[in-house]
């Protein structure tokens, strides 16, 4: 059968590259809003709908039973080992803080200072949020979020779990939805310091989904079972949030920095809920503008 | 374009599933693309004009559900549907056979663009890990699904043509 050319998908496909050439050139915000919207919605609905088709067939009780056992016990220890990071940070950064607050008693003998304890911190203060998808870009690191800018969620937001464990930033928003750059991205960049050595560098994602601290000069200290954590550097990130521990450390002559291998806090695969710090502004620059591409 | 009408929520559902569900159910190796395998499907049934469209309405919706640039999907699966749905095709033998093989290269070319499009772009992607972990286990699993798809297509194209569509 002789079938007729047309110029339909000539022109569709110069509309789909219109659209990316758009995009890239920052003027796509009001057709994008206006899919995402469409779809959004329709997703969280999927998405507890398959969580609950999915749970019916769990029904081997044995299994059933096993599966909750083995997930509580992984919970208590991710629990159990991030509070203890989240500790010995607080120490370590407390003791950086009241040696300050000495030095500007010493500094300013005539003062009246009285202390005080931070008491509102925790869930209640940000968005919780469902991870309900993954991205449909097999190359990226991305989770969907159900949480969007109805929330007060926008570009650039720290997402954390488990307490102060760094899962990722707001990379995109509709108004139900976000999408989490996860830290492994490869496109992904965060300033940050050795908890133990303070010793600094910049946590990169691999195109493996490996996370490595580059930029360690030759000479510092990193031992494997180092903690690293967000630096604050650059103000696009709160200080103090977990990124990693150490795995294998890295040198050649050729090159000019250490690497070391990090081991994520958390199986980003098995998210289920998630923390976006809404209150926290990051200072507007160049890197946060490139978030939504490298 | 009366295929639109079925063929959106088909889409859409497809998009959804393969966001929510797909990437989340890990396979023994890789996971198949839905949209890409109804694009080609729907192609081989009824030709490239139609397979265009459907390729890059399924391509918007998969953009929508990504942080990544919007267009990179609806090129990549336009580019599919037009090329999978060629006469030529038809020279492979029968239509199951056919729809096997043209599921394999539409995912092999569907790929191929998006990686090449996310390099233009400037993200790093590890081509010959792509291929040998994403590409390769997607292009095995649409071929051993295209059947399937080729019989739940068939019954709306069936309908779709006693519609006058």
């Amino acid at each position: 059968m002789q079938r007729r050319q047309t110029w339909l998908p000539y022109l569709l496909i110069l509309l789909a590259l219109l659209i990316l050439s758009l995009h890239e050139a920052g003027a796509l915000g009001p057709l994008d809003t206006l899919i995402a919207y469409v779809a959004a919605p329709l997703e969280r609905g999927f998405a507890t709908f398959i969580d609950e088709v999915g749970s019916l067939f769990k029904t081997v009780r044995d299994v059933r039973q096993l599966q909750a056992e083995v997930e509580r016990l992984r919970r208590e220890n991710d629990a159990l080992r991030v509070e203890n990071l989240r500790l010995q940070e607080q120490y370590v950064s407390e003791n950086e803080q009241l040696r300050a607050l000495l030095d500007f008693r010493q500094a300013n003998p005539t003062y009246t200072l009285i202390g005080a304890d931070i008491v509102e911190r925790g869930c209640e203060l940000y968005p919780c949020a469902r991870v309900v998808g993954e991205d449909t870009n097999p190359y990226l690191s991305y989770l969907i979020i159900n949480v969007g800018s109805k929330d007060g969620v926008a570009v650039g937001m720290p997402v954390v779990s488990s307490g102060a464990v760094m899962v990722g930033r707001i990379a995109r928003v509709t108004p139900h939805l976000a999408f989490v750059q996860l830290i492994n991205d490869p496109t992904s960049r965060v300033a940050a310091i050795l908890q133990r050595s303070r010793v600094t560098g910049l946590v990169v994602g691999r195109e493996d989904g490996s996370l490595v601290m580059t930029e360690i000069l030759p000479d510092e200290e990193v031992e494997v079972g180092d903690v690293a954590v967000t630096s604050g550097l650059g103000g696009l990130l709160p200080k103090g949030l977990i990124l990693g521990q150490v795995e294998e450390v890295s040198y050649s002559e050729a090159e000019l920095f250490q690497e070391a291998l990090l081991r994520p806090q958390l199986d980003f695969r098995r998210l289920d809920v998630v923390v976006v710090i809404t209150n926290f502004r990051p200072e507007p620059s160049e890197e946060l503008q490139q978030l939504e591409g490298p | 374009m009366s295929s639109l009408t079925f063929g959106l929520p088909i889409l859409l559902v497809g998009a959804v599933l393969q966001s929510v569900w797909l990437e989340r159910a890990h396979f023994t190796f890789g996971r198949p693309d839905l949209v890409l395998l109804l694009v080609v499907t729907w192609s081989v049934i009824r030709g490239t004009e139609e397979g265009a469209v459907w390729g890059f309405v399924g391509g918007l919706l998969l953009d929508a559900l990504s942080g990544g640039p919007p267009g990179m999907w609806a090129s990549s699966l336009t580019l599919v549907g037009f090329v999978t749905g060629q006469p030529w095709g038809q020279a492979l033998g029968s239509t199951v056979l056919r729809l096997a093989m043209m599921s394999a290269l539409g995912t092999l070319l569907g790929h191929s663009a998006f990686i090449a499009l996310m390099l233009i772009l400037g993200y790093p992607v590890d081509v010959p890990a792509a291929y040998a972990e994403i590409v390769g286990p997607a292009m095995l699993l649409n071929f051993l699904l295209s059947p399937f798809a080729f019989r739940f297509l068939v019954w709306f194209h069936q309908r779709n043509l006693q519609q006058g569509g």
